[in-house]
């Protein structure tokens, strides 16, 4: 998006970023524990205990979870971690 | 139950292998396969360990795709190098769990269990198989 500004009498240009984020996205699968889901979660990431429960449940019950969101490159890269985990992982443009 | 557990952390932070001689083969050959499998484009685990990272995507970041690569060589290697230990360090134990698990999903990749059903109903020794890596899962899962 871009926006002109004559305010003080000289064109200035600003420009706002409107890039779509990327989803690592963590697929079920019937064999994994969902213990080491949850290990998984909280050894890459970092987060709580809570949300990465949370996170291991909606991957259980609706085949999926979005874990993170942002950066494409960081996205691939935590994609990586978690393939290399042993979870089956992918990454996707945000609707 | 301490006396069930096939893997304890111990005071010292080190994790103690309690497997007997049939759960250490268990583990080789999974740690082996994994090895193996990683760099035979023709293993029947191998499209299990190299899935798509974009599937939208015709090819993968060449970059990405090799650091997925050696990661996965460089936990199998060491679990392999470890296999015999009495006890692990943190990292060591990690590359166990990865490598692990890493094998029971490519088995169940490889043989299409992708549903309770199919798992259920699969082969006996291939079932056995499966339980005895999640097995060593839940215990390792418990003391990281």
């Amino acid at each position: 998006m871009r926006r002109m500004t004559t305010e003080t009498g000289v064109a200035t240009e600003k420009i706002v970023a409107t890039e779509r984020p990327w989803n690592v996205v963590v697929w079920d699968d019937p064999v994994t524990p969902m213990s080491v889901v949850v290990l998984i979660f909280k050894r890459i990431f970092g987060y709580s205990n809570n949300k990465c429960t949370q996170l291991m449940l909606t991957v259980h019950h609706q085949g999926r979870a979005i874990v993170w969101s942002g950066q494409r490159e960081r996205a691939e890269s935590y994609c990586v971690k978690l393939q290399v985990a042993g979870l089956q992982s992918t990454i996707e443009l945000d609707d | 139950m301490a006396g069930n557990k096939l893997f304890v952390r111990r005071r010292d932070a080190r994790i103690e292998v309690r497997l007997n001689e049939s759960g250490r083969a268990v583990a080789r050959e999974a740690f082996g396969r994994v090895l193996v499998a990683e760099r035979d484009p023709d293993h029947e685990w191998h499209a299990g360990l190299n899935a798509p990272i974009d599937p939208s995507s015709d090819t993968d970041d060449p970059v990405s795709t090799l650091s997925r690569q050696s990661d996965i060589s460089t936990n199998a290697e060491l679990a392999v190098m470890t296999l015999n230990e009495q006890f692990l360090n943190d990292g060591e134990a990690w590359a166990w769990l990865s490598t692990f698990q890493l094998a029971l999903r490519s088995t169940a990749v490889a043989n299409g269990l992708m549903s309770e059903e199919k798992l259920l109903s699969c082969d006996p020794d291939l079932l056995d198989f499966i339980r005895t890596l999640q097995q060593f899962l839940f215990s390792l899962a418990e003391c990281l």
